[in-house]
């Protein structure tokens, strides 16, 4: 299992509150607003600062109605829809965040593509894979059971749909890089089942980094999971949990999502430089960089 | 003369043949479930005596039409008309029922093309399917909007592509073409602000509902950096599902692709957005500032029109816009105020139902795709649109006008266009006619639309 670092033990904590990231953090920002950026464009530095980009793939998973594209939005810093509309297919939406290393001084921007998929959409259409068919468990992590039920006949008739459903599951899972997991404090269920997502998840890729993340905590009086039992969690699985809800008061706070989204950088690069490495210590941080495509 | 906005509308979706309740949407205050029962039931009623209740219309101004698809679902729409205490003579039904019937079948053909004919005739688990139906309901607000005159596009009501004319269509026509074809589909189209800048041979080659609908799913995914979605075609592919897969370029400007099991969302957005968009992203840029006006800087209106909506009859194109008020003061202050933007583009709407429900019935959809069978094998799928008053004409109207106490409206009708204009009171009633002549030959020419 992967080591659990430290908040500052690698990225500069909280570095959005010092005077020196004020340049970088008004790229992702316009009109006291986060920057929503299309495919084809990106953060620009003035000519005399470079800055690399890097890449990676973060799959946001979790049940129905858990919150996972509302959590998209605000680490995106869009809108936060004000009624729950249900995903269907999948969603990608991009992320900026620009990170100081603590030992080399550096500024990285990192690109996080968060990927969103409707679980009920896909289910709906899960149930026309044959049994058996062992790489769709690999596919997709929600093994689900409707499968089994399935009668031959069904199958046979809806054969022609498999090859578009199978390309919607691997396309999520190709090279992912770090998987979300939720739970809703409002929904004991999925606080049980995080164990089992997790086990899933972990299935799907070895080489992974893992976060936890509770949704709708502002909605503390009608929740479902007490605290204690947080700790707990966090202190037998060794994964970070994030606590995430609420109203954004103002979309150029970065305030919110920065704990979440430099913990996520910190792994990913701590990641890249073991995997760099190993099976030696990361001596030169920098040298990971090139394994990712760097813009 | 009072154009009448369809007030709040409410939808209703129950099985055709138990009346169970699947979903309900639109307006805050859901009906009480007798009022529902009671609507089913007075439509079931009709049925039992071998007749087909259509709509009907309440002594308040409000409206009911009910739709059976496929004998397997219901759709009832109210609408709680707006001006009710104005009145009107009866003659100002016809707009509201053409705008509720259209409304249902968009509703409808969106069901389809979320989650597949099969589904929705073949019902084997009630529950299930209700809850597969919330997938559909992003779009179904999104033309609950549109009827209530909150969307600044007509493709719902016209079903013809709302279109953007670029100012260099040809340079991202074959980026388009390109991009289509390495992502290994022939159904390719671009979208700026929500409407159709470029598009393949074969995505005009649709039905004109699909490629309304297509575009506004394109609109409520819009936000994301990229997407995935299974569709179905509720013509051309009602039971086999195809991807649709979007990629926001740069803010307001995506593209779309249909395609089949390959190539995967990952894969195309990798290797296939950069090589063929990022060489032509200035064009890009330079489409977007056209903004919402939707005409390149090219041509220009008259300072007299206030909104004006082109449709291309063969094409099933139209281009729409309304000018901001900002930029058209009132000429003389003693004089009424002009209509807000909102307000204009409910006028158009308006504006349209009452001329394509009297004067200019617009085609519809080909007989060829109409007739598919087993689709339209019901006789009440293929209802028609227009009124009675249209067929008891001996010709063919070209042009139209009205007065209403809010602006002045003309239609135009030429073998290849039809042409809807609004102006403010004060244009002379006499000089609509030149005006309108004037828009329809600085529109077509400029861009040979």
């Amino acid at each position: 299992m992967a080591q659990i670092l430290d908040p500052g033990s690698i990225v500069v904590d909280d570095w959005h509150r010092s005077a020196d990231s004020r340049e970088f953090f008004s790229r992702i920002l316009h009109k006291k607003k986060r920057r929503n950026f299309g495919l084809l464009e990106a953060p620009v530095m003035p000519p005399n600062v470079s800055v690399d980009t890097v890449h990676y793939k973060i799959f946001i998973s979790g049940k129905s109605g858990v919150g996972k594209s509302v959590l998209a939005a605000r680490l995106t810093g869009l809108k936060i829809p004000n009624m729950h509309y249900e995903t269907t297919g999948i969603e990608t939406s991009v992320v900026y965040w620009p990170v100081k290393l603590r030992e080399s001084g550096r500024v990285l921007f990192f690109r996080l593509q968060l990927w969103d998929c409707g679980e009920n959409a896909l289910r709906r259409f899960d149930h026309l894979l044959p049994v058996g068919l062992e790489y769709h468990k690999l596919a997709h992590p929600y093994n689900n059971k409707m499968a089994l039920n399935c009668t031959d006949s069904v199958i046979l008739e809806k054969i022609y749909l498999i090859p578009i459903f199978l390309c919607v599951f691997q396309s999520c899972k190709e090279q992912v890089d770090a998987i979300l997991f939720l739970f809703s404090f409002t929904d004991r269920v999925s606080f049980d089942d995080l164990t089992n997502q997790i086990a899933r998840g972990t299935e799907l890729c070895d080489r992974v980094v893992k976060l936890v993340v509770g949704t709708k905590f502002d909605l503390f009086t009608h929740t479902d999971v007490t605290e204690r039992e947080v700790t707990r969690f966090q202190e037998v699985s060794g994964l970070p949990v994030f606590r995430m809800g609420g109203d954004v008061t103002n979309a150029s706070n970065l305030g919110e999502v920065a704990p979440l989204l430099n913990c996520l950088a910190e792994h990913l690069w701590h990641q890249d430089c073991v995997a760099a490495m190993a099976p030696a210590i990361p001596t030169h941080p920098e040298s990971a960089v090139y394994m990712k495509s760097t813009v | 003369m009072m154009l009448q906005q369809t007030g709040s509308v409410q939808l209703l979706c129950l099985t055709a043949n138990s009346g169970v309740p699947l979903f309900t949407r639109g307006a805050c205050k859901q009906l009480p479930f007798s009022i529902i029962g009671s609507l089913n039931g007075v439509h079931m009623f009709g049925a039992g005596q071998g007749v087909v209740l259509g709509g009907c219309e309440t002594d308040r101004g409000g409206r009911v039409v009910w739709r059976v698809f496929q004998d397997s679902v219901m759709l009832i729409a109210v609408s709680a008309g707006r001006h009710a205490q104005q009145g009107s003579g009866s003659g100002d039904s016809g707009e509201g029922d053409f705008q509720m019937r259209r409304l249902l079948e968009n509703v409808w053909s969106c069901m389809v093309l979320v989650l597949g004919q099969d589904e929705l005739v073949s019902v084997r688990n009630v529950e299930r399917l209700k809850r597969d139906l919330r997938s559909c309901y992003r779009l179904i607000d999104q033309l609950l909007e549109g009827v209530q005159g909150q969307q600044s596009t007509m493709g719902d009501l016209t079903h013809c592509g709302d279109c953007l004319l670029p100012t260099n269509p040809a340079l991202l026509q074959e980026a388009l073409d390109g991009f289509t074809q390495a992502a290994e589909s022939e159904f390719g189209c671009l979208m700026v602000h929500g409407r159709i800048a470029a598009a393949t041979d074969k995505w005009w080659r649709l039905a004109p509902q699909e490629v309304v609908l297509l575009s506004a799913l394109a609109r409520t995914l819009s936000g994301s950096a990229s997407c995935d979605f299974p569709v179905f075609l509720p013509q051309g592919s009602p039971n086999v599902a195809h991807r649709l897969l979007r990629f926001q370029l740069l803010l307001g400007a995506d593209v779309c692709v249909l395609c089949g099991p390959s190539p995967t969302l990952n894969r195309a957005e990798s290797e296939l957005v950069g090589r063929f968009w990022s060489p032509v992203v200035e064009a890009l840029r330079g489409t977007l500032a056209v903004g919402e006006r939707c005409l390149p800087g090219s041509v220009t209106l008259r300072p007299d029109v206030l909104a004006v909506l082109l449709i291309n009859r063969e094409s099933r194109r139209s281009v729409s816009c309304v000018k901001t008020v900002s930029a058209h003061p009132s000429p003389h202050p003693c004089s009424p105020p002009l209509p807000s933007k909102t307000r204009c583009w409910e006028l158009l709407r308006l504006f349209f139902t009452f001329s394509a429900t009297r004067y200019f019935p617009l085609e519809e959809t080909p007989p060829t795709l109409a007739l598919t069978p087993g689709q339209n094998g019901h006789g009440e799928d293929t209802e028609s649109l227009q009124e009675d008053f249209v067929l008891g004409f001996f010709h063919q109207p070209l042009q139209c006008y009205l007065v209403t106490d809010e602006c002045k409206c003309y239609g135009l009708q030429t073998g290849q266009h039809q042409l809807y204009l609004l102006t403010p009171l004060s244009v002379p009633t006499f000089a609509l006619r030149s005006v309108a002549t004037e828009t329809l030959s600085a529109l077509t020419a400029a861009k040979g639309f």
